[in-house]
This record gives C-alpha cells, sequence and structure tokens, in this order.
C-alpha cells in the first residue's frame, strides 16, 4: 500500500519532470542551426503571410523573391544593375528567408530576432505593416544589423534617428502634401472650389497616422477639415461613417482603407449615392489589382498616390516590365505600387552589398547612407537615403483608375490624361 | 480536479523546489541563454504559464470563467509603456501603479458582473474586452490607435530591457513565475483557498455555510487582475512596443483560458503543462512549418486543441491523472481529507 | 430628419441579418448549453460557397442560398457528431474550447486553400440595385437579406413552437433525461439542432456575400455580435434574439452616426452590460 503510494508519487514526479524536460531538449534540439557551407547571403522577408494583412504580405514576400530570383540568375534586362551578372560578388546567392508575423507586433519582434540570430541573415527585408515594423526594426537596430522597410507608411519609422533602417517607399507625409498641391494646383487651375476635407481612416496605427500627416498637409492650404472619421477594421457594416461623411459633404476625402473595407466603402458609397468630388487613398485596396478586380465598375474615379502602375511602367519605367513578368508568374497579378517597394529594398540592398564587395554591415550601412542608386524599379529612377532611413527620391503620382486601369493625372509631366472631375454621380453612369 | 493532501503536497512541493532550482540554474551558468531561439521560447513558458496560473486564481481555484483578462494585462503593459514612453523613467513605478489599477478595475467590473451566471458572465467579459480594446484605441492620452513605442536603450535592469543576451529577461520572467506561482501554492492552503473552492463547488451551498461568496470572488479576481497585469508589463518590456491590438484583444484573452484548460484548470500544474505544451507548439509550427503554405501552423493549434478538448478536457493534469491510475478519485474525495467543515 | 430615417432604416436591416446569424447560436445554447465559438466561421464558409457556387456555376445568391442552407447544416452536423458531442458533459467550458479550436483551424484552412484575398460576387441580380423613398437609400441586396431573415425566423420559430419535431426539441431543452424517458432519441435532436443552428448562419452568409467581401477574417466581429445578441436576449428564445438583434442593430446605427462611427461597436456592448446588469438572464431569458 505504502509502496505503491510512493510509486504513484515518483511516477507522477517524474511524469512531470518528463514534460518539462522534454519541452526544454525540443527547444535546445531544434533551436540548433546547421551551418551552410555555400556562397549564399542570406536575407529576411518577414511580412503578415496570415492574418488580416496576408493579402499584402503574401504580395511582398513574392514581389522579394522576384528580386531575388533576377539577381541570382543570369537575365538580358535592359537597364537593371545586376541582372545580367548571376549572384552577387564572386558567386554568391541570395537566399530569401521568410518570416510570418501574422499582423502582430510581438511575433514581429520575435521573427525578426530569430531571422538575425538564429538563422543568421545578414539583413532583413518588411513588414509592411508599420505597427510590426516599428519593433521588428528596433530589434535590427539594437543587433546593429540592416533593416530594409519597403512599404511602410508611417513617417515616424524615419523619425527615430535610427542608422541601420532604412526605407524605400514615401511616408504619409510625403503624400500628403502632394495631395494637397494636388489640390490647390486644381483650384488654382481649373477652379474647382475644394474648401473641406473629409478623412475617412481604419483606426489603426497606419490609418490614424495617415489622418494625422492629412490634417496637417490642408492646413497649409487652407482647406478646412469637417469630417474626421476613423472605422473600425473589418466592421461588419460602414453605414454610419459613410452616412456621417454624406452629412458633411466634404469636398475631397482622404482615405485610408485596406482591403475588404475599401470595398465596402465603395459599395457602400454607392448605396448611399454619394461621393466627394475627389477622393483620394492612401496606400490601401486603391493599389491593390485583385481588388479593383473584384469592384469592377464600382470602383471607378477613385484616386490615390502611387509609386508604381502598369501604365505608369509601360511609359516611364519599362526597365520595371519584365520584372512584372516574373512577379506575375508568381502571384497572377501585375506588381503594385505597395509590393513594389520590397522588391526596390531589395534591389538596392544588393547593390550596396556589390559596391563594399562584401556582406560586411558596417560598409553596407556607409554604402547605404552615402550613395544614390539607380533603381528601374522606382518611379523616379533612383534611391537615396537621407539620415534617418528616408529615401528622398521617393516619388508618387496621383493616378485615377478608371475601368481597372490606373491613369495618371498628376504632376503634369507624368500625366497622361485628364482628371474626371467632379466624382461622377453614381446613378448618371 | 486534482487536489493534493497531505504526503502528495510534500512531493509536489520537492518537485517545484527542484524545478525552481533547475530553471535558476540556467539562468546563472553563462552563455546557457544567450539569444538562442529556446531562450525566447523559455521566456514565453514562463510569462505564459505566469499569465495562466494569474488567470486560474479565478478561473480555477474560484470557478469564475473570465474571458476578461487581457484587459488586466494590458493595463499592467500600458503601465509600464506609458512610464517608458510617456514619461521617459523607468518603467518600475508604472509597473507597481498599472497592477494596482488593474486589481481596482477588476473589483470594479466583478462587483455588477458576478451576479451573472455561467455563460452570460462569460459573454460579459468578452464584451467587457472589446469595450476596453476599442476605447483605448481611441484615446490619445496612452498613445491610441499609434501605440507606444520605446526608445532604444543599452541592457540594464534599471529599465529591463535586453536585446542580445536574454539572461535578464529569462531571470525577470523566473521571477515573476515563482512570484505567482509561490503566491498559489500558499494560498491553496489558505482560508481564502478553501473558500475559493467551496464557491467554485457551489456557491449556494457555501453561502448557506456562512461564505460571502462576493468577497470571495472579489478577491480572487482582485488578485488575479494584480499578476495579469505584472505579466502585461513584462511584455510590454519584452516587446519593445505596446499598442491596443497587441495586449487588450480576445485572442489574448483566450490564451489565459486555453492554456490553463489545456494544463487543467484549478490545479496547481496546469498552467505551467498548459504552457509547456502550447507554446513551443506554437512557436515551433509557425517558424517550422512555413514552407506547408500560409495558416498551417494555426491549422495545426486549432485541430490540437480539438483533440485535446475532445480527449481530455481536464487538461494534460487529467491525462496523468488517468496515466497513473488515479481516474477513480475525483475531486471531491481530495477535497474531503482537507475540507474546514 | 432624412439623417434619422436612413439611421433607422440601416440599423433595422442590420439588425434582422445579425437575427438570423444569431437565431442558430440561440437555438445551439438554448438546448445543449454550448456556445459555439466557430459560429463567424460557419458564416465564412457560407459566404464562401456562395461565392464560388457563384462563380464557378453563375448561381445568384437568391437561388444559392438553399446550397449554402444545406451545406451549412451538413457542416454543422458532421461538427457536432465529430467534435462536439464528445465534449459535452465533460465539462462546461470543453465544447466552447473545442468550438473555439474548430474557429481556428476552419479561418486558416479556408487561408491556405483560398488565399486571402478578397472575393466579392459581382453580377448579381440585386446588385447595385436601390431604392429611394422619403430621402432614405435602401439598398436591394440588404433589404433582401434581411427581409429574408426575418422570414426564416419565423419559420424556425414556428418549427420549434408548433411542430412535434419542434416540442422534441423543446422537450430536450428544458430536461434531456426526462425526455430520453418519453422516448425522444436526445442524440438525433442535438444533432439536429446543430445542423438547423449552421442552416441558419448558411442562409444568412448566403445573403451577405452578394454585398459583403468574402475572406477568412470575415466572420470575427459577426461572431461577437452573435453571442452578444443571444445573452441579450435570453439563450434558446428566439423572439429574445430577434428583439435583442434588432436593439444591437438600431443602437449600432444611431451611436454610430449621433455620437461618431468609431465606437459604434463599444455602444453595443455596453449595451449588453447595461440590459444584463438589470436582468441577468437577458431580456427574454427563463
Amino acid at each position: 500500500m505504502f509502496a505503491k503510494r510512493l510509486m504513484n508519487g515518483i511516477l507522477e514526479r517524474r511524469v512531470m519532470l518528463l514534460f518539462a524536460l522534454s519541452a526544454l531538449i525540443l527547444s535546445v534540439v531544434c533551436g540548433s542551426a546547421f551551418a551552410a557551407e555555400e556562397k549564399v547571403i542570406k536575407i529576411g522577408a518577414l511580412f503578415p503571410l496570415t492574418g488580416p494583412a496576408a493579402v499584402s504580405g503574401q504580395n511582398c514576400l513574392a514581389a522579394v523573391q522576384t528580386a531575388a530570383d533576377i539577381i541570382n540568375g543570369k537575365h538580358d534586362f535592359k537597364d537593371f544593375p545586376l541582372a545580367e551578372k548571376e549572384g552577387l560578388l564572386d558567386g554568391y546567392k541570395i537566399e530569401i528567408v521568410p518570416g510570418d508575423h501574422q499582423g502582430k507586433p510581438d511575433v514581429a519582434k520575435s521573427e525578426a530576432e530569430r531571422l538575425f540570430n538564429q538563422e543568421n541573415v545578414f539583413a532583413i527585408i518588411g513588414s509592411y505593416n508599420s505597427s510590426a515594423s516599428k519593433p521588428a526594426s528596433a530589434v535590427a537596430e539594437r543587433l546593429k544589423k540592416i533593416f530594409m522597410c519597403g512599404a511602410s507608411s508611417s513617417a515616424e519609422l524615419t523619425e527615430r534617428g535610427f542608422n541601420y533602417f532604412f526605407r524605400t517607399a514615401a511616408t504619409d507625409a510625403i503624400e500628403s502634401k502632394e495631395f494637397v498641391d494636388y489640390i490647390d494646383y486644381l483650384n488654382k487651375n481649373k477652379g474647382a472650389g475644394i474648401k473641406t476635407l473629409g478623412l475617412l481612416y481604419e483606426n489603426s496605427e497606419f490609418g490614424k497616422h495617415a489622418a494625422i500627416e492629412g490634417k496637417k498637409a490642408a492646413a497649409t492650404i487652407g482647406i478646412e477639415v469637417v469630417a474626421d472619421v476613423p472605422f473600425t477594421v473589418g466592421a461588419t457594416n460602414m453605414n454610419s461613417e459613410i452616412q456621417k461623411l454624406k452629412s458633411t459633404n466634404p469636398d475631397v476625402v482622404f482615405g485610408a482603407a485596406l482591403g475588404s473595407d475599401y470595398s465596402l466603402m465603395a459599395r457602400t458609397m454607392k448605396q448611399s449615392n454619394w461621393a466627394p468630388k475627389i477622393f483620394i487613398n492612401y496606400c490601401t485596396g486603391y493599389q491593390n489589382p485583385s481588388i479593383n478586380k473584384e469592384l469592377g465598375s464600382d470602383g471607378n474615379f477613385f484616386m490615390g498616390g502611387m509609386g508604381y502602375s502598369p501604365e505608369i511602367a509601360e511609359v516611364y519605367m519599362k526597365a520595371a516590365l519584365p520584372a512584372q513578368e516574373i512577379y506575375r508568374s508568381k502571384t497572377g497579378f501585375p506588381l503594385d505600387s505597395d509590393s513594389i517597394q520590397e522588391s526596390v529594398c531589395l534591389h538596392v540592398l544588393a547593390q550596396a552589398i556589390e559596391k563594399a564587395g562584401a556582406a560586411d554591415t558596417e560598409k553596407v550601412v556607409n554604402i547605404l547612407r552615402s550613395e544614390t542608386f539607380p533603381s528601374p524599379l522606382s518611379l523616379s529612377g533612383q534611391v537615396a537615403f537621407s539620415p534617418g532611413g528616408q529615401n528622398n527620391k521617393a516619388f508618387t503620382v496621383i493616378t485615377q483608375i478608371v475601368d481597372q486601369k490606373y491613369l495618371t493625372v498628376f504632376p503634369k509631366d507624368y500625366a497622361d490624361s485628364e482628371l474626371t472631375y467632379p466624382f461622377p454621380a453614381w446613378d448618371k453612369r | 480536479m486534482v487536489e493534493p493532501a497531505g504526503k502528495n503536497r510534500s512531493v509536489e512541493g520537492r518537485v517545484w523546489i527542484a524545478l525552481v532550482a533547475a530553471l535558476a540554474l540556467l539562468a546563472v551558468i553563462p552563455g546557457a541563454i544567450g539569444n538562442r531561439f529556446y531562450a525566447h521560447v523559455l521566456v514565453l513558458i514562463l510569462l505564459y504559464a505566469s499569465m495562466a496560473q494569474s488567470w486560474n486564481i479565478l478561473g480555477g481555484y474560484c470557478g469564475q470563467v473570465s474571458f476578461g483578462h487581457s484587459v488586466f494585462f494590458g493595463i499592467g503593459a500600458y503601465g509600464a509603456g506609458m512610464a517608458m514612453v510617456k514619461y521617459g523613467t523607468v518603467p518600475w513605478p508604472g509597473v507597481i501603479i498599472g497592477a494596482i489599477l488593474a486589481a481596482a478595475v477588476s473589483a470594479v467590473i466583478s462587483w455588477p458582473c458576478f451576479k451573472l451566471r455561467g455563460h452570460y458572465f462569460a459573454i460579459a467579459t468578452f464584451a467587457i474586452v472589446e469595450i476596453f480594446g476599442r476605447l483605448f484605441l481611441v484615446w490619445d492620452w496612452i498613445g491610441g490607435a499609434l501605440g507606444l513605442d520605446y526608445p532604444i536603450m543599452d541592457d540594464s535592469w534599471k529599465y529591463f530591457l535586453w536585446s542580445s543576451d536574454k539572461t535578464g529577461y529569462y531571470a525577470g520572467a523566473l521571477v515573476l513565475f515563482v512570484l505567482v506561482f509561490g503566491v498559489v501554492r500558499r494560498m491553496e492552503r489558505t482560508r481564502l483557498g478553501y473558500y475559493m473552492r467551496a464557491v467554485r463547488e457551489g456557491q449556494e451551498t457555501a453561502e448557506s455555510l456562512g461564505v460571502n461568496s462576493s468577497l470571495v470572488k472579489l478577491m480572487a479576481m482582485a488578485l488575479s487582475a494584480f499578476f495579469a497585469a505584472l505579466c502585461g508589463a513584462f511584455f510590454a518590456q519584452y516587446n519593445y512596443r505596446v499598442d491596443p491590438p497587441m495586449v487588450v484583444s480576445l485572442d489574448m484573452s483566450m490564451k489565459f483560458v486555453l492554456i490553463t484548460i489545456l494544463g487543467g484548470m484549478g490545479t496547481f500544474w496546469g498552467p505551467l503543462l498548459g504552457a509547456a505544451v502550447l507554446i513551443p507548439l506554437q512557436e515551433y509550427t509557425r517558424t517550422y512549418l512555413a514552407s506547408l503554405g500560409p495558416g498551417v501552423d494555426q491549422m495545426i493549434y486549432g485541430l490540437l486543441i480539438i483533440f485535446m478538448m475532445m480527449r481530455q478536457p481536464r487538461g494534460i493534469m487529467g491525462f496523468i491523472g488517468e496515466f497513473s491510475g488515479k481516474a477513480g478519485k475525483t475531486a471531491k474525495k481530495g477535497g474531503d481529507d482537507n475540507a474546514a467543515s | 430628419m432624412t439623417d434619422f430615417a436612413q439611421v433607422l432604416a440601416d440599423g433595422l436591416m442590420n439588425g434582422a441579418i445579425y437575427g438570423l446569424v444569431a437565431a442558430g447560436l440561440s437555438l445551439i445554447w438554448g438546448v445543449m448549453d454550448v456556445i459555439n465559438f466557430a459560429h463567424g466561421e460557419f458564416l465564412m464558409a457560407a459566404m464562401y460557397v456562395c461565392y464560388w457556387v457563384g462563380v464557378l456555376i453563375g448561381l445568384d445568391p437568391l437561388i444559392s442560398w438553399v446550397l449554402t442552407g444545406a451545406f451549412l447544416f451538413l457542416l454543422s452536423a458532421v461538427s457536432y457528431k465529430v467534435v462536439v458531442r464528445r465534449c459535452i458533459g465533460k465539462s462546461a467550458m470543453a465544447p466552447l474550447l473545442a468550438t473555439f479550436g474548430l474557429s481556428i483551424f476552419l479561418k486558416n484552412f479556408c487561408l491556405n486553400m483560398f488565399t486571402p484575398n478578397f472575393r466579392l460576387l459581382s453580377g448579381t441580380f440585386l446588385e447595385g440595385m436601390v431604392f429611394n423613398f422619403f430621402g432614405m437609400a435602401i439598398p436591394a441586396p440588404q433589404l433582401a437579406a434581411s427581409l429574408f431573415s426575418l422570414v426564416m425566423l419565423y419559420v424556425l420559430y414556428y418549427f420549434v413552437k408548433r411542430t412535434r419535431t419542434g416540442w422534441a426539441i423543446q422537450a430536450t431543452a428544458m430536461d434531456k433525461e426526462a425526455a430520453e424517458l418519453m422516448g425522444i432519441d436526445t442524440e438525433r435532436i442535438f444533432t439536429l439542432v446543430f445542423g438547423l443552428g449552421g442552416a441558419c448562419v448558411g442562409i444568412a452568409g448566403g445573403f451577405m456575400a452578394s454585398y459583403l467581401a468574402v475572406f477568412p477574417e470575415v466572420g470575427t466581429l459577426f461572431s461577437l455580435i452573435a453571442f452578444v445578441v443571444v445573452a441579450l436576449g435570453g439563450f434558446g428564445s428566439i423572439p429574445g434574439a430577434l428583439c435583442a438583434a434588432i436593439l444591437i442593430g438600431l443602437v449600432e446605427s444611431f451611436a454610430g452616426f449621433y455620437i461618431a462611427p468609431v465606437i459604434k461597436y463599444v455602444a453595443v456592448f455596453a449595451l449588453y452590460i447595461v440590459v444584463i446588469l438589470i436582468r441577468p438572464k437577458g431580456l427574454f431569458g427563463w
């Protein structure tokens, strides 16, 4: 009896210790990395591959892989640095190591650490959501490793005084300024009479920051904000939001709504038979070709800031077209304004490594900070970073969608079409 | 629910000391922690075990299943975050204030909620998480949707921030773990502990025996919230950032519940066992199964939860009970040995 | 004044739809005391079915709702048989957490199979049709969905209250052992109830796909609202669920417009807390 109880006690103790130990052992075994002896430069790609932003995250990863394919292979692309040569330096290939942060900043932080510490990546490209890019790049900065950021739009990212952070896309501050420049132009040259502004944005880091920049920019040309409407991501309906806008009836609306919310917004506006005179979007569902395909004619006449569109590429970025075909073979869609920035990141980083002569972080960082890089995937054709990491050659145009084609309307040098202004009434199309 | 009686309790005591000693040893051996991935997993296991155990106080021992713990977690996280970011000082005053505030908030919201029973209570706690989560998103004083981002600083205990070497975080997590588990172990044997279990087993019966069930539930709630907040503060320090969806969300609340139940609700070891299984699973499937396509790791996670609930809803402790032949004994029997009746 | 009318109309329509989504949950809860955490994912599955049927075969949601309802009936019944049945009675939390696991599985399964791309069904019969009276814009797809929800709710109510099977369901809900003693096959009743719950949300989803984008996360907020509707109405009560749903739709709509759109859901959840404190078992609970 006593022996049985003792056995049970020992058994129980053993089982419990076994559990704890096995968890520990599992961790150690799985945690050890195998060193590869090939000539490889590993680059991490940290994006939301699952979760609410998965559409964009997967596109961004495909874009990075497209750039890697071009650099690693032998391609006869015109005006595309590193395309002809196979790989980098003397026969090094780029290996992309993906990481999924699921849209969560805490997962982004631990994935960034894992990519640097366990996978030994040289640099990380990421992370689409500004709220994830922040802790992930903080990890990189603390470890003194490079973080290349493509499409995260929050201006704050390059206002932190970081030394190892580089962002290629235009910020929401830059875009806001361009939007108001355009409004100013329309008011002065076309007598548009735009006086009031409404803001419709998702209540997240990205949306909130874009709205702040929008309001700041509007103040500079004396536009009055009459509606400030944040909304919940993944809302069941947008009735109140659109009705609020309809009742205040601003002349222009700045929008920041990703994916499904964007399409809900467009359709609800159609049902309410209301639209402002112009509706300009930050990087949102507007720039996503798959959403516009689904929206069809309901997406017409919206506008947005873009660093790329297939239509612009046909005229101003011909060197990017072959890259687009590679991307299309991966995703079935043409490149879009957001994901292409991630390709730019890898391409610029690769050029810096090539120039440095080695995958040496300090040398590469110095080159990134001081040189101007040719970038066929960038609208301005070049990339150069200011202190803090912002690409000061980031350039966007304002486009309007008509029949799923992006027509460029501003600045004048790039415009290929006239703006359809004001937004035609829904019931009169 | 397995209740340790007499001899079992001293066995348990010895195991507890051995475990703490082993874990502490890891912190002291140079290079054992470093920046290895398993170090991250260990830190998370200790953190989530502490979170689960804090939930266990209210949910397991006192029988009130709340899905609202991420609110307290969030208050703790913001306490630390506000101190570091908004006021630019060390996090510690924020941590203490956050924990006390969480306990106070828990008292306020629980007072009316405890009138509710069963699923109504559970759904009320969902509603509270949603309310707080959305309000935090629009509350500009704490940063609203923008969140609070930590400044880059050198490693230090003063600010409780580390980058390359996780030993500091590990030690901190271990201290938190020992604190929460130690208090619960103590509490099991105090009068409050017995009153809590009495309320869990039958509130009306307990009341008829003179137990002030409202007060008991309130104290369990406050203690539970206090510890959850401490865990939240650690989370903020570990991730260099706080924003509302990271901390005050139904997903986070479910973690508190899931880990405890998977391990064994109302048991001392349950929270640790649950964390020791779920966290490595979560971390390793995400990192090693990524090539199978997006979402596969989470499908496995979902299937595991289904399997556990179908097979043994009492969690791992339930499995252990079966395995070592205690399947016949019920909680009542163990309770009778020690019940203050 | 037109604003008020619009807000009222939107609230009523959304409320009716929430009602159908929640009715199934209410029935399941009332009869089996199970909260189906995967309810929102069943809605998502229904929307996917409607989308694919529409895209591949060209069936309009006005017809394909029968298919989505049937498919969800099956999916739900199978979920019951395979998962939930083995969890009931073992502990109060087991079915809830098992369905939580199911929800994670379903969501990621669809993410993996169908990619996270947002899908919009276009070219449907009612698409773009809007009725305008008294300055209110009433979109036809939502109107159809809400009217249909009301009809289905009435059919469900009639079924439970007036048919023999419905009485068997009520009996099982009141006292399972007694029902078994009376010769009712409670196992079949449970399967039926779970299936019916799924069918309701399936039909709702079938209609909603005509105006909402379909993607893996679409069900999340609907799920939460459904729980609150059911708890607010009182579990097991279909009229309760409808009243609660309409009330919630109205509160969401009025708070959204007259206070601020961003707190419209805060108002919904706050309403729940307020009501439940006054009536702890919901409006019609027993």
